[in-house]
């Protein structure tokens, strides 16, 4: 199909080691992530038209992050930037936006957590409803856990099912020189691990991980002149669902990942490989229903958020993975799949493809 | 970038408490149901056919203004989905191992995420459970005024689905919230390398070789070309320099407070650089003497006594307790307007 100048591709991107404990700032992270990025498109600080990124202070502990990280961008003479207290791939469809309004034809979104600084049994309290949940300490693997009881009293899946989907995202990450989390499991010895709570056990969880991931976004022709294959954004769609877990009619099910799903054109064609981010590891299961995905898809060759998660980073790093099938892999249409809030409250889903 | 080295604990700094109280307003339909639990009863809000409970402000399915039908709920319900947490965190209600649980109250058509306190083998879908209200003292009108316990009678609530008739005026109307949370931060290699530098009575500063300008402080990239600024271009900065900037703060009152006189902070550009460092101290002038254009010279901390543990990532040129501030040395002031361009 040929592009026009709505079209807009990733044609670069970069990540940072992805480690259980960084010894630098966010800031420190961005800058070599960024602007690696920006390097790989042979581009300049000052030739990017739009910046974005996604972070959310209270990871590190350290107020205003966010407007430290801008030193990453070199923002002098000024620039036009935006931040997103959301994973680095909602700031990604928000540059996708920007860059709809054809005025600028270049732009890069980023990810940054330094995860590693807050405690996630505690931390993610802050971020329910401050009048019904907050109050009960309502951790999120708590809440996770309470999705999975009622997948498994629903009959869908089991527990052998969830820890084969433990088995395979591990074997996977074996190949992904980033993953904190890799290896040969075997499921029975998974099944026997005790709960941290029930049904949840250790390996059900992610890994705390500190990161950075980035992509320039081009618009059109430039897309063109800045990579040999670029790998366009043929479709996107982000949609939310009540913040209460409670409110939605049925949690095994992902009604917004499904909404997004079709707005992103999913089945317009077939998905040859899905990076799907569930960072507990039944989500995968609820996230590929609603997908609609075949057996055919290959899902997660990354070893997806279970292998490695820096909060605010780990979407974006499936986009960049499912980019990487196409630009490195001759893959010709994948997919990337992000979530945000408890028991998957919002996803984002985009569609990626190669020119034939 | 040094970013491929995984952090050694022992650069971990001292743990941080984030601390924070603040006081919510409930609007109507949150007051109404909270001063019902103070009363020792629960509540929903008839909307689109069905019973919300806890009642919302508006129908989830429609957005639509969910009214003020109130229903009564309870106090028995049934758990519908649960897990357990066998070690809580300060954070959590209840000090012991404990169940979250969804709990579909009697009369009501939506579940609640509540606590309930039951053994683990206790636990399944279908238990009856019923709310144990705390009393006297212990109530506020919040949301853990009451936990789930195994109902002693498991037949339907009396009065469940009854219209409740709300006060005009419900008693609770805001809530206290805490934030209590804490973290622990490494110190980045540039800021160990500039708090050792303060130890030994040092200042260094990191120039960046595309611009030029140098940096003072636990600065490791230039922020203007965004590149990295290694060790190799670091050297070691002047002591002396003048004020380009100044303000008096008067302190108002706050925890944990140090200051209680008006005190100046100001900028100081360091003598034979373009380097300024910010939020530094005036020493031996009052506060209404400090000029834009003052020579200073650098009054450190007798070795030995230099406290450099509240200098953070964050802190670019902060001293902290390493020096006891910036003195006057005398000298004829320079010019102010020189300095309109370097504030900071």
């Amino acid at each position: 199909m040929p592009r026009t100048e709505n079209d807009i591709a990733i044609v670069s991107y970069a990540q940072s080691p992805l480690l259980r404990r960084s010894e630098n700032t966010e800031t420190e992270m961005m800058l070599s992530t960024v602007q690696g990025a920006i390097k790989a498109a042979g581009l300049g600080k000052g030739d990017i038209g739009f910046t974005v990124s996604g972070s959310c202070d209270y990871l590190s502990g350290r107020g205003f992050s966010f407007v430290a990280n801008v030193d990453a961008y070199g923002a002098y003479p000024p620039i036009n930037e935006s931040h997103v207290e959301m994973d680095g791939s909602f700031a990604m469809y928000e540059a996708f936006v920007r860059l709809l309004q054809g005025d600028i034809d270049t732009a890069v979104a980023a990810g940054v957590g330094k995860t590693s600084n807050s405690d996630p049994a505690t931390l993610y309290t802050i971020e329910m409803d401050p009048y019904y949940l907050t109050p009960l300490g309502a951790d999120v693997a708590s809440l996770s856990a309470l999705q999975y009881r009622a997948l498994l009293d629903s009959g869908k899946v089991t527990e052998r099912d969830v820890a084969e989907v433990v088995a395979r995202n591990r074997r996977a990450a074996k190949d992904n020189l980033n993953a904190q989390v890799s290896g040969d499991f075997d499921v029975d010895e998974l099944l026997a691990a005790p709960y941290v709570r029930n049904p949840l056990r250790r390996h059900d969880l992610p890994p705390v991980t500190d990161g950075c991931a980035a992509v320039v976004l081009a618009r059109g022709q430039k897309a063109y002149e800045l990579c040999e294959r670029p790998v366009w954004i043929t479709g996107i769609d982000h949609r939310i669902e009540p913040h209460l877990p409670t409110m939605r009619q049925d949690l095994t099910s992902s009604v917004s990942t499904r909404l997004a799903a079709e707005g992103a054109g999913v089945a317009s064609g077939p998905v040859e490989v899905a990076e799907i981010h569930a960072p507990f590891s039944f989500q995968e299961l609820i996230v590929r229903e609603a997908l609609g995905l075949g057996d055919d898809t290959e899902i997660n060759p990354s070893g997806g958020a279970l292998a490695a998660n820096p909060v605010m980073v780990t979407g974006l790093l499936r986009v960049i993975e499912a980019a990487k099938q196409i630009a490195e892999n001759g893959r010709s249409r994948t997919l990337a799949h992000t979530t945000s809030g408890p028991c998957l409250q919002q996803n984002l889903v985009c569609i990626l493809e190669g020119d034939q | 970038m040094t970013d491929t080295s995984i952090a050694d604990p022992s650069n971990d700094m001292e743990p941080f408490n984030l601390q924070f109280p603040f006081t919510r307003t409930l609007g109507n339909t949150l007051s109404t149901f909270f001063s019902a639990v103070a009363q020792g009863q629960l509540i929903g809000v008839k909307v689109g056919g069905r019973v919300i409970a806890p009642p919302l402000e508006y129908d989830p399915e429609t957005g639509a203004d969910a009214g003020s039908e109130w229903v009564k709920v309870g106090p028995r319900g049934t758990v519908s989905a649960w897990t357990y947490v066998p070690e809580p965190t300060h954070l959590h209600p209840v000090q012991g191992p404990f169940a979250f649980a969804f709990v579909t109250l009697d009369g009501a058509d939506t579940p609640m995420i509540h606590v309930v306190e039951a053994p683990e083998d206790q636990l399944r879908s279908g238990l009856r459970v019923e709310a144990r209200f705390k009393e006297g003292d212990e109530v506020n009108g919040r949301i853990d005024d009451f936990v789930f316990v195994p109902a002693t009678d498991p037949s339907p609530s009396e009065g469940a689905g009854e219209p409740y008739q709300a006060p005009a005026e419900p008693e609770i109307q805001t809530m206290d919230a805490y934030c209590d949370l804490t973290y622990v931060d490494n110190a980045a290699p540039v800021t160990r390398v500039w708090t050792q530098a303060l130890l030994e009575g040092k200042l260094v500063g990191r120039t960046c070789p595309q611009c030029g300008r140098t940096f003072v402080g636990a600065v490791s990239l230039c922020c203007v070309d965004a590149i990295e600024l290694d060790e190799s271009t670091q050297s070691e900065m002047p002591q002396t320099g003048v004020v380009t900037n100044f303000t008096v703060i008067t302190p108002v009152p706050y925890p944990g407070q140090k200051e209680t006189e008006p005190f100046v902070r100001c900028s100081v550009m360091l003598d034979g650089t373009d380097a300024v460092l910010g939020q530094q101290t005036i020493v031996g002038i009052p506060a209404s003497e400090v000029r834009v254009g003052m020579h200073v010279a650098l009054e450190w901390e007798p070795e030995g006594q230099r406290d450099v543990s509240e200098i953070g990532n964050g802190g670019h040129g902060s001293t902290g307790g390493a020096v006891v501030g910036w003195k006057p040395t005398g000298e004829p002031d320079e010019p102010a307007e020189n300095y309109v361009d370097r504030m900071m």
